[in-house]
């Protein structure tokens, strides 16, 4: 397995799109479950009714990885995410998510080498302004021998 | 509750250490809201047959967690950024820790960066991370 040659064939590649709609309803039944108290995340009368900052982590693209991507691993785990926030997600928005892979990149722990991919998932609403970053950070360890 | 400022914030200050309830039932909840309905995050037995102790808080909640608490210090805090490493699972119905410190305050800008870890039952980290903040 070559990470280098990996990620100069794969890191910038769109791979897929996926459109998801946003409702008053989803935004505050996950701002009650997480325990938002700010009613700028609860009260869809307030004037800047807004969906909390992590809200698009839940949206999934179509695809993890794109096709004919390498096979590096079957054992794999979810290592993290990070979230930039540009704007905020509002009821009605119908946001557009663009999937590519931002990174790869290899390190060594206790159980041996993992690589890992960062999927990157850019939103922007119906007037095409960019409001989320998610960066999905995806380890696969190489298959045992 | 009075509501906090940005001219009373200073690096090393720490944020109210919250313990969040990751039950059963709340974690159904945020998995139905969330739509991640997935057996490991809200089946005890069947997240066994999957190989875990248990079942497991999602990553995703863990990190709108720390975002909920974030808000609860700074109400009128707009999140610009959160980054989280899941290091461990957080089991579901046990009882993790929630932790901030400030680590940077840029009066310029009225930005604060916060470090969050979550510790399990045995004071061991779970999930660590940043956040960067920016006040009114």
């Amino acid at each position: 397995m070559q990470v280098a040659g990996i990620k100069k064939e794969w890191v910038g590649l769109e791979f897929d799109t996926a459109e998801f709609e946003v409702t008053e309803a989803d935004i505050v039944s996950f701002s009650r479950a997480v325990g938002e108290t700010d009613p700028r995340f609860l009260d869809p009368a307030h004037p800047d009714f807004q969906a909390p900052p992590t809200f698009s982590s839940r949206f999934v693209s179509r695809r993890v990885l794109p096709e004919a991507f390498p096979h590096i691993g079957s054992r794999g785990f979810d290592a993290g995410k990070a979230v930039t926030c540009h704007g905020p997600v509002r009821a009605g928005h119908r946001l557009v998510a663009h999937s590519k892979i931002a990174d790869v990149y290899e390190k060594t722990g206790r159980s041996g080498p993992m690589v890992f991919i960062v999927h990157r998932m850019d939103f922007t609403n119906q007037d095409g302004e960019l409001l989320s970053t998610v960066d999905w950070r995806m380890v696969r360890q190489p298959d045992l021998k | 509750m009075a509501r906090l400022s940005f001219e009373e914030i200073e690096l090393g200050d720490e944020l109210p250490e919250v313990k969040p309830d990751v039950s059963m039932p709340r974690v159904r909840e945020f998995c139905k809201a969330a739509g991640h309905y997935f057996s490991r995050f809200i089946d005890h037995e069947k997240a066994r047959e999957q190989g875990l102790a248990s079942a497991i808080v999602p990553g995703i909640m863990s990190q709108a967690l720390l975002a909920a608490i974030i808000h609860g210090w700074g109400q009128d805090v707009t999140v610009e950024s959160i980054d989280t490493v899941f290091r461990a699972p957080i089991p579901v119905d046990s009882h993790p820790l929630f932790r901030g410190v400030v680590t940077d305050v840029q009066p310029d800008a009225r930005i604060a960066e916060l470090d969050l870890t979550i510790v399990n039952d045995a004071g061991e980290t779970r999930v660590m991370g940043t956040a960067r903040v920016r006040f009114p």
